[in-house]
């Protein structure tokens, strides 16, 4: 019976086991855009941030818009794997580690931008020896610290069991580093216990310093005084904006690695409806609070932010806010209205440009706020060079690479919650269902 | 303890920019070059805005020379995240080139656009700078000081002589520049100052005063104004 | 507790204190920075309210993050059997 049980799930263990051409094929195509993207920075770093398209006054572009949107993405992992946890749905149980790891991932990816944007990356250290808790950059330096070791435990927490299962199968150098990761498990009642314990506090603990993140990400525009940043609801806004864009980033990646190592037995058409039914979710929260915030905008009228309202809505960036609108909310709703038939390939598409129209979303609240200083200057359209769209794609491919990577070396989806699933998991549910029905009543008369 | 502040008189200002000049000689601000101007990237600590009337199109402009307004509820010293711009004891608004970390969240935050960036090394130290003045490498944020290295020198001299610093003998470069003596520099904490009477003057008014930000340039507008 | 039978599991055992020794480490470094940035605040006397609030939040969650981590690798240690 267990060898049966462990021949079952080989296929989760294979990408580990052997190494296809398709790899390095990923690789090597993965190596472009992260070269140009080296390449770019080193220019930088060299000769300032003036090989960017940034200028007076639009001092913050596509670095900032990507800080924002890869810290964005992280949400993913939180929602999906912790409150679906707390909330004990069964179909997260293939989702969460693709979940978990992309926010671990990502924030590095994310907080590496911040790096890239500055000035001095030299003088980094001056952060952590001269930091000022006034300024929204440090609440962010410590918020997402505290998010990186949260989830970094988060995700390292349920994948000791499986790193046990690698430990035993394999043999040769790699044993010694499983070995030493696995803590010593032998799935005894006692380390259950041990781990569901620490596993449950952290599904706690995670929640509420994930939606600090994005909150304090939102507090760096809207501390400042300037029009249409100076916002209260950025804060909820942008959590709003980071989950649904999290969700997005979680669909496409499982869709290309049930493509690439066939998972198409774990990760079922019921989960795509399912979490294409939150994406639609969050389409339409998105799009309340959009909508709050430009009505009330426009209905005040006042000059300074009307003059960034029009040019997002018919002015220079005009492409750019309905390309949002586009992305964010009709292909979505058009792909996922039908509830009952989210084939995989609508989930895509929404998925995709919902992925692009986040972008555009963080590149509509960054830009054009600069662009239209309240004193008179001459106002300057802020155009990205190589540089810049160079560390894009570069940040893009190093994510994906970070991916991949985990990819080889750990399972992609959870093994023992799998296996929980099958042995438990029915039972546990029926058990659940039934303190849900009404009591018998004592006969009366 | 001495409060440094500024008038500009609107009626006197004649946009000739003397002050522009006479700020980027006496402060080392580099010249970026014609490529880099045509990207936006000219640094002005002193800049002269000009506002049409809007309802005398291209009759009347209005020059508006902005210096750092060197606020006292700054919105850029809040956001610095290293101590890098911060409000001194005597109202001035430091910069620390060597601490700045080039974030340029302080940029973002300034509504009046009075900080600039160093795009690239603009220039290097060499013959013909003012030496008084550090040369800022590349990465780091710039901006008007009241010319504080001559409140330093005229401290110094003071201190020599064994005398008080006469604040007449501190004056910043436009100041002293102003062919129309359309700015008047010197402490807005003695009721007695020229400055200061200036600042009561019915006709004196802030920029974006709504703001919060407390600027201790004020200017006086065109005219009787209002009373 | 079982000795360590192996030179391969005596290896496994030390590197897994480093481990967690990393692991201590970089939390607790966390939280001795936020400390020396409150204090850097009040000594300059630089808005020590923004100091004090923050670090009453992220310190007691970065302690949390350390216990849970020390828990994990305490209660999985000293409650595995031999296989």
């Amino acid at each position: 019976m267990a060898d049966r049980d462990e021949a079952r799930d080989d296929i989760l263990l294979a990408p580990i086991e052997q190494t296809g051409r398709g790899f390095y094929w990923a690789v090597a195509l993965l190596s472009v855009p992260i070269l140009w993207g080296a390449l770019a920075y080193s220019v930088q770093f060299y000769e300032g941030l003036g090989v960017t398209g940034l200028h007076q006054p639009v001092s913050w572009g596509f670095y900032v818009t990507n800080f924002v949107f890869f810290i964005g993405i992280s949400h993913a992992g939180t929602l999906i794997s912790a409150i679906l946890r707390l909330s004990k749905a069964e179909w997260r149980r293939p989702i969460t580690r693709m979940a978990e790891v992309i926010t671990c991932m990502v924030l590095f990816i994310g907080a590496g931008q911040i790096l890239v944007d500055l000035g001095r990356p030299d003088r980094i250290m001056n952060v952590i020896l001269y930091g000022r808790y006034q300024s929204p950059l440090l609440w962010d330096a410590t918020s997402i610290s505290a998010y990186m070791t949260a989830s970094l435990t988060y995700l390292y927490l349920p994948m000791i069991p499986d790193i046990a299962i690698l430990r035993d199968r394999l043999g040769g150098k790699r044993k010694l580093f499983y070995s030493v990761l696995a803590l010593g498990w032998t799935g005894t009642e006692q380390q259950q216990r041990v781990l569901n314990r620490a596993i449950a506090v952290m599904a706690v603990l995670v929640i509420p310093i994930a939606v600090s993140v994005h909150s304090v990400v939102s507090f760096v525009f809207s501390m400042t005084l300037q029009p249409m940043w100076h916002s209260t609801i950025f804060g909820p806004y942008f959590v709003v904006g980071a989950i649904f864009s999290g969700i997005a980033a979680l669909i496409v990646a499982m869709i290309i690695f049930r493509k690439a190592y066939g998972l198409q037995p774990y990760l079922k058409p019921i989960h795509f409806r399912y979490l294409g039914q939150l994406l639609l979710v969050m389409s339409l929260l998105w799009f309340y609070f959009t909508f709050a915030e430009y009505l009330t905008g426009y209905y005040g009228a006042e000059p300074e932010e009307m003059k960034v309202f029009w040019s997002k809505f018919s002015g220079p960036f005009w492409p750019f806010f309905w390309g949002m609108v586009l992305g964010n909310f009709i292909i979505p709703l058009i792909c996922l209205v039908r509830l009952g038939q989210h084939t995989v390939g609508k989930v895509l598409t929404a998925s995709l440009s919902v992925v692009v129209g986040m972008w555009l979303e963080r590149f509509i609240i960054v830009v054009p706020t600069l662009s239209f200083p309240r004193l008179p200057f001459a106002e300057g359209i802020y155009w990205p060079t190589w540089v810049e769209w160079g560390e894009t794609a570069g940040s893009f491919g190093l994510f994906a690479l970070f991916y991949l990577l985990f990819t080889k070396f750990f399972p992609i989806i959870s093994i023992w919650e799998i296996r929980e699933g099958r042995e438990a998991g029915l039972k546990e549910v029926e058990e659940r269902l039934i303190t849900y029905l009404p009591d018998e009543v004592e006969g009366k008369t | 303890m001495a409060l440094w502040g500024m008038v500009i008189d609107l009626d006197r200002c004649t946009g000739c920019q003397a002050c522009v000049v006479a700020c980027k000689a006496e402060n080392n601000v580099p010249a970026v070059g014609d490529r880099e101007a045509k990207r936006e990237r000219i640094i002005s600590w002193m800049q002269v805005l000009t506002e049409t009337d809007e309802e005398h199109h291209g009759e009347k402009m209005r020059f508006i020379p902005r210096p750092c307004l060197q606020c006292d509820d700054p919105p850029c010293t809040k956001v610095c995240p290293v101590y890098a711009t911060y409000r001194n004891p005597e109202g001035i608004i430091a910069q620390i080139y060597a601490r700045c970390i080039g974030c340029r969240f302080c940029m973002a935050a300034c509504p009046y656009n009075a900080k600039y960036f160093n795009w690239h090394t603009y220039q290097k130290e060499g013959p013909g700078q003012n030496p008084d003045v550090s040369v800022r490498p590349k990465g780091v944020v710039e901006k008007c000081t009241f010319c504080h290295h001559r409140l330093q020198k005229a401290r110094e001299k003071a201190l020599a002589e064994k005398r008080e610093l006469d604040p007449r003998e501190y004056v910043p470069a436009c100041a002293e520049a102003c062919p129309a003596q359309a700015i008047v520099f010197g402490d807005l904490s003695d009721p007695g100052s020229e400055v200061a009477k200036l600042a009561r003057s019915p006709r004196a008014f802030k920029l974006q005063e709504e703001l919060g930000t407390k600027p201790k340039v004020i200017y006086l507008t065109e005219g009787e104004g209002g009373g | 507790m079982e000795l360590p039978h192996s030179d391969f599991e005596r290896l496994v055992r030390t590197l897994q204190w480093v481990w967690l020794g990393v692991a201590i480490l970089l939390v607790g470094g966390i939280i001795i920075w936020i400390i020396h940035l409150i204090r850097t605040a009040w000594a300059l006397d630089d808005v020590p309210s923004a100091s004090i609030a923050i670090s009453l939040v992220a310190i007691p969650i970065f302690i949390v993050l350390m216990s849970v981590v020390a828990y994990v690798f305490w209660g999985l240690r000293t409650h595995g059997r031999e296989r």
